[in-house]
C-alpha cells in the first residue's frame, strides 16, 4: 500500500509538470499583452508607451517565453509561484488564501450532497417506477440539468431580496454561507442520486441480495447492508469527481456570491491576463484532483474487501 | 392526498412564493434628512482591483476612492479644476507650476503636510515611473521653496500639470506610509481594515483640514457582478451601488430606489481604421465614414436602446469639459438619404442583397466589440448592424471578451471600425486625442496612431494644446481639433454621451454623482434617521 500511493505521488511530478507547460504555453499565447492590460486598468484608459513599457519592466515580461518558464519553474519548485500581475503580490499566499474560502463552501456542499443524493437515490431504487420515484427522478433531472447561475439568482430573488432572510452575497457572518453552500450543493445532488439510485437498482437484483431476502433480512437491512453497501464502489468514483469540481472552484457560483474563492480568482486572473496566477491555479486544481483520485482508490479497498490496492495479484 | 398530489402543492406554492414575495421598498420612505453621530453605510463597489506593492500601488485610492488620501486639486463633476491641498497655484515661465499648500493640514498619523512631504510622496514617487508619468515628472522636478511653497517642473514642457493632477493616481500620502497595506493620507476618512476581493473600511477622520465628514464609517464590499450588486442592493445589505447598467435602471426605480446619474462623462464611439490593408483598407475613404456617421440614428439609439440613459452628444470629450467651446463640435445630422448619395456617387452601388458594391468587392466592414469587454456594448453592435444595412453597408461584428483580446485585433489592424467606451478622468482635455490620434509627439499609443491617426491637420490642430497655458484657450484648441476628426475627417465617430449611473437607498443623502467615479467625495453623504 504504502509503495503504491508512494508511486502515486512521483507520478504527480510528470503531470503537474506538463500542466505546467501547457498552461504556460497556452496562456501566453492567449492574445492580448498582459503589459498593455495592467497599464490601462492602472490609467482607466489605453495605456501610453511609457506606462506599457514600465508595467512590461514590472511584470518581468521582458525576455522570450522559454526563459520566463524557465525562470517560473525553478521558482515554482520552490514554492514560489512568481507575483500576481494583478495585485503585484505572491502567488502562493493569493492561492492559499482563496482555497481555504472555496473549501469552506466545497466541503459542506460535498456533504449536503450526499445527505441529499443517497436517502433519494436509495428511495428513488426501491420505490422504482412508484411516483415517489417518478416525481424524484424529474426532481434531479431537474437539479442536474439547471445552470448554476440561474439557481443561485432565484435563490437571491427569493431568499435575499423578496423575503430579506439571507443575504445576497458576500462573505460576512454565518448565514452568508447557506445560499453558495446550498447552490453548488444541488447540481451534484441530483447528479449523485441518479447515480445512486441506477447503482442501488443494479445491486437490487443480484442474488446475494435474493439471498438476503430469502433468509428473512428485514426490507432495511437488505437495502442498507447489501444493496447500498455493493453500490458504494461507482457512487464513491462519481463523489470524487464531483469533489474535484467544487474544490477546484466553482467559478460562476463564486461570481455571483462574490466569494473571494479559486473560481472567482480564476475568473479574474484570465480576464487580467495575470499569468502566474492562471498557472498557479492550473498546477492547484490539477494536484487537487490526483489527490482525490487517490484517494478515491485506496477507498475502494476499504468499501470491498476484494479489491487490493497496489497488489501485483 | 396522494403523494404526488402533495409534491405537487409544495411546488406550486413555492411558485406563488417567488412570484408574490414582497418587493424591496428601497428603504425608501422619503423620511427627514437627521444625521445622526453614528452614521455607518455599506457601499456596493465594483472589482477589488487595487495594486498592493510597487510604485503602483494604489489601495483606497483607485479605482474605488474612499477618500483616505488627496490631490493638491480636485476635479469637480462639471470638469472644474478645484483646489484641494493646494490653495492656490499659478504658472511661470518658461515650464514651472508653483503650488502653494494650503496651511494646517495634518495627516492621519498626526504628521503635517507640508512642501517636503509632497516632494516625496508624490512628484518623486511619481518621478521613478518610466517617463516620469503623464505630468512628466523627473528626479529633480520638484523643488521645495518654502514650507508650504513647492515648484515643480515637468521634464518636457505640459503646461497641463494641474489639470492633471486632480487624478487619484497623484495622491499625497503621509511620509512614511504605505499606500499598498494601510494608506495614510489627509482625507475626511481614514483606513480600517481591507480584505482583498471582499471589502475595504474607512472611519471618518475627526481632524480633517474641512468639514468633518457625517458619516462615522464606510464600508465598501467589491461585487464584480452587475447583477449582484444590484440585488444586494435591493436585499438591503448595502446602501449605494457604483455602477448601474441602463437596463436596470427602470427596475430600481420602480422597487423605490434612487438612481442618480452624473453629468456625461463617457462616451461610446467608433474609431475608423483609414490606414487599414486590404481587406481593411475601405475607410481609407472619407465618403464612406461619412455616410457611415449619417446614416446611423442616434436619437433612437439613446431612448430604445440604451433605455435613455445617455445623451445623443457626438463628442468623445465630454461637453461639460469643453466649457464654452463645445458648439465647435457639431457632429453629423442623421441623414440616411444624403448617405445613400455618397456611396453612390463614391461608386459604391446596390447589390442584388441590398449590400453595396465596387469592382465587384462587397461594402462589408467589421467591426470589433470588446473595449472593457464585448458585453458592456452590447446591444449597440447589433443596432448598428441594422442601422448601416437600411444604406447598404454590411457589418460583420467581432466580439471580444475583454480588453486584452481586443487590443491584440488594434495591435494587428483586423478591423474596420473599433467600437471604444472612454472616460475622461481629469481635466486634461487633450490627453485623450492625443494619446490616441497625434502623431507629433513622443507620448502617443503607437497601435492607436497606427490605425487612426487622422494626419498633419489634426496634429497641426491639437500640438499647441500641451503647452498652451491657458486652460480656456486649450479647451479651444482640443475642441477645434474634435471638429477636425469628428465633423471633416470621420476618423472618430461618436454614437453617445455616458452618465455613471448610481443606485441608492432613498436613506442615502448628500450624494454627488460624479462623472468620473475614481473622483467621487464621500464626506458630505450622510443617512436619514429611521434607516
Amino acid at each position: 500500500m504504502k509503495r503504491y500511493v508512494g508511486r502515486r505521488i512521483l507520478l504527480l511530478i510528470p503531470t503537474l509538470f506538463g500542466m505546467s507547460i501547457l498552461t504556460f504555453g497556452v496562456s501566453n499565447l492567449t492574445p492580448g499583452d498582459p503589459a498593455f492590460t495592467f497599464a490601462s486598468r492602472l490609467a482607466n484608459r489605453p495605456a501610453t508607451p511609457d506606462e506599457v513599457a514600465q508595467a512590461r519592466e514590472d511584470l518581468g515580461l521582458e525576455g522570450g517565453l522559454v526563459t520566463r518558464y524557465v525562470r517560473w519553474a525553478g521558482n515554482a519548485v520552490q514554492g514560489d509561484l512568481g507575483i500576481s500581475f494583478s495585485t503585484r503580490l505572491p502567488v502562493r499566499p493569493e492561492l492559499v488564501q482563496a482555497a481555504k474560502f472555496t473549501l469552506q463552501l466545497a466541503i459542506p456542499a460535498a456533504l449536503l450532497a450526499l445527505l441529499i443524493a443517497v436517502p433519494t437515490g436509495v428511495v428513488s431504487a426501491v420505490r422504482r417506477n412508484r411516483p415517489a420515484d417518478q416525481v424524484l427522478r424529474v426532481l434531479s433531472l431537474a437539479g442536474a440539468s439547471m445552470p448554476s447561475f440561474w439557481l443561485a439568482l432565484l435563490l437571491v430573488v427569493l431568499l435575499a431580496v423578496n423575503y430579506s432572510l439571507l443575504p445576497a452575497a458576500g462573505r460576512a457572518g454565518t448565514e452568508s454561507y447557506v445560499l453558495p453552500i446550498v447552490t453548488l450543493a444541488l447540481a451534484p445532488a441530483a447528479v449523485l442520486a441518479r447515480f445512486t439510485r441506477s447503482a442501488v437498482l443494479e445491486t437490487l437484483t443480484t442474488e446475494y441480495v435474493v439471498a438476503a431476502r430469502a433468509k428473512g433480512a428485514g426490507e432495511a437491512v437488505v437495502v442498507v447492508r447489501h444493496a447500498l453497501r455493493n453500490a458504494l464502489v461507482p457512487l464513491v468514483t462519481a463523489v470524487g469527481n464531483s469533489l474535484g469540481h467544487l474544490v477546484g472552484g466553482a467559478a460562476v457560483v463564486e461570481t455571483v456570491f462574490v466569494w473571494p474563492g479559486i473560481g472567482r480568482l480564476m475568473v479574474e486572473a484570465i480576464l487580467q491576463r495575470d499569468y502566474p496566477v492562471i498557472a498557479g491555479i492550473v498546477l492547484y486544481s490539477g494536484a487537487v484532483f490526483a489527490v482525490i483520485s487517490l484517494v478515491v482508490d485506496l477507498l475502494y479497498a476499504v468499501i470491498d474487501p476484494r479489491i487490493r490496492v497496489g497488489s501485483d495479484a | 392526498m396522494s403523494y404526488v398530489r402533495k409534491v405537487g402543492l409544495v411546488l406550486v406554492l413555492a411558485m406563488v412564493a417567488v412570484a408574490c414575495g414582497g418587493g424591496g421598498d428601497g428603504d425608501g420612505g422619503g423620511q427627514a434628512a437627521q444625521p445622526a453621530a453614528n452614521q455607518e453605510i455599506t457601499v456596493g463597489a465594483g472589482d477589488d482591483q487595487y495594486v498592493r506593492e510597487g510604485s503602483s500601488a494604489n489601495l483606497a485610492v483607485q479605482p474605488v476612492n474612499a477618500n483616505i488620501a488627496e490631490t493638491l486639486t480636485y476635479l469637480s463633476p462639471t470638469y472644474e479644476v478645484r483646489p484641494l491641498l493646494a490653495e492656490r497655484w499659478e504658472f511661470r515661465a518658461p515650464n514651472t507650476w508653483r503650488f502653494h499648500l494650503r496651511p494646517g493640514v495634518r495627516f492621519h498619523d498626526g504628521q503635517p503636510l507640508n512642501a517636503q512631504a509632497v516632494k516625496a510622496t508624490l512628484f518623486d514617487r511619481v518621478a521613478q515611473q518610466r517617463g516620469g508619468g503623464t505630468i512628466k515628472a523627473g528626479p529633480s522636478s520638484a523643488v521645495v521653496v518654502d514650507d508650504l511653497t513647492i515648484d515643480f517642473t515637468p521634464t518636457a514642457p505640459n503646461y497641463r500639470v494641474p489639470e492633471q493632477v486632480v487624478h487619484p493616481s497623484n495622491v499625497v500620502y503621509a511620509p512614511g506610509s504605505d499606500p499598498g497595506n494601510r494608506p495614510i493620507g489627509t482625507g475626511p476618512f481614514r483606513f480600517v481594515e481591507y480584505q482583498p476581493k471582499e471589502r475595504l473600511v474607512v472611519e471618518r477622520n475627526p481632524d480633517y483640514w474641512g468639514d468633518e465628514a457625517k458619516l462615522s464609517r464606510i464600508t465598501f464590499r467589491f461585487y464584480p457582478d452587475a447583477n449582484a450588486r444590484r440585488l444586494a442592493l435591493e436585499a438591503g445589505d448595502v446602501d449605494i451601488i457604483l455602477g448601474v447598467s441602463g437596463p436596470d435602471v427602470k427596475g430600481l426605480k420602480s422597487r423605490g430606489f434612487e438612481v442618480p446619474t452624473s453629468p456625461v462623462g463617457s462616451y461610446e464611439a467608433m474609431y475608423a481604421n483609414i490606414h487599414g490593408a486590404p481587406p481593411h483598407d475601405i475607410l481609407q475613404d472619407n465618403a464612406v465614414r461619412t455616410a457611415i456617421s449619417m446614416a446611423i440614428d442616434r436619437r433612437e439609439l439613446v431612448e430604445n436602446v440604451l433605455e435613455g440613459q445617455a445623451t445623443a452628444d457626438q463628442t468623445m470629450i465630454p461637453p461639460t469639459a469643453l466649457g464654452r467651446h463645445r458648439s465647435k463640435i457639431t457632429g453629423s445630422p442623421f441623414d440616411p438619404a444624403r448617405a445613400r448619395t455618397l456611396l453612390d456617387n463614391a461608386g459604391w452601388r446596390p447589390g442584388a442583397d441590398g449590400i453595396r458594391e465596387k469592382n465587384g468587392r462587397k461594402l462589408t466592414l467589421q467591426l470589433v466589440s470588446g473595449f472593457g469587454g464585448a458585453e458592456i456594448h452590447r446591444p449597440i453592435p447589433t443596432y448598428l448592424q441594422s442601422q448601416l444595412r437600411n444604406v447598404g453597408i454590411g457589418i460583420d461584428v467581432v466580439e471580444r471578451p475583454d480588453s486584452a483580446s481586443y487590443q491584440s485585433l488594434i495591435d494587428s489592424g483586423s478591423g474596420d471600425l473599433f467600437l471604444e467606451r472612454g472616460s475622461q478622468n481629469d481635466a486634461n482635455v487633450g490627453f485623450l486625442p492625443v494619446l490616441l490620434f497625434y502623431t507629433g509627439g513622443s507620448g502617443a499609443s503607437a497601435q492607436y496612431t497606427k490605425l487612426f491617426a487622422p494626419g498633419p491637420r489634426f496634429d497641426e490642430i491639437i500640438g499647441p494644446s500641451v503647452t498652451e497655458p491657458d486652460a480656456d484657450k486649450a479647451q479651444s484648441i482640443v475642441a477645434d481639433a474634435m471638429h477636425q476628426i469628428i465633423d471633416v475627417d470621420h476618423v472618430v465617430i461618436p454614437l453617445a454621451g455616458l452618465f455613471q449611473i448610481y443606485g441608492a437607498k432613498k436613506t442615502v443623502q448628500g450624494f454627488t454623482p460624479h462623472p468620473s467615479f475614481i473622483s467621487l467625495r464621500w464626506d458630505g453623504v450622510s443617512l436619514a434617521s429611521g434607516r
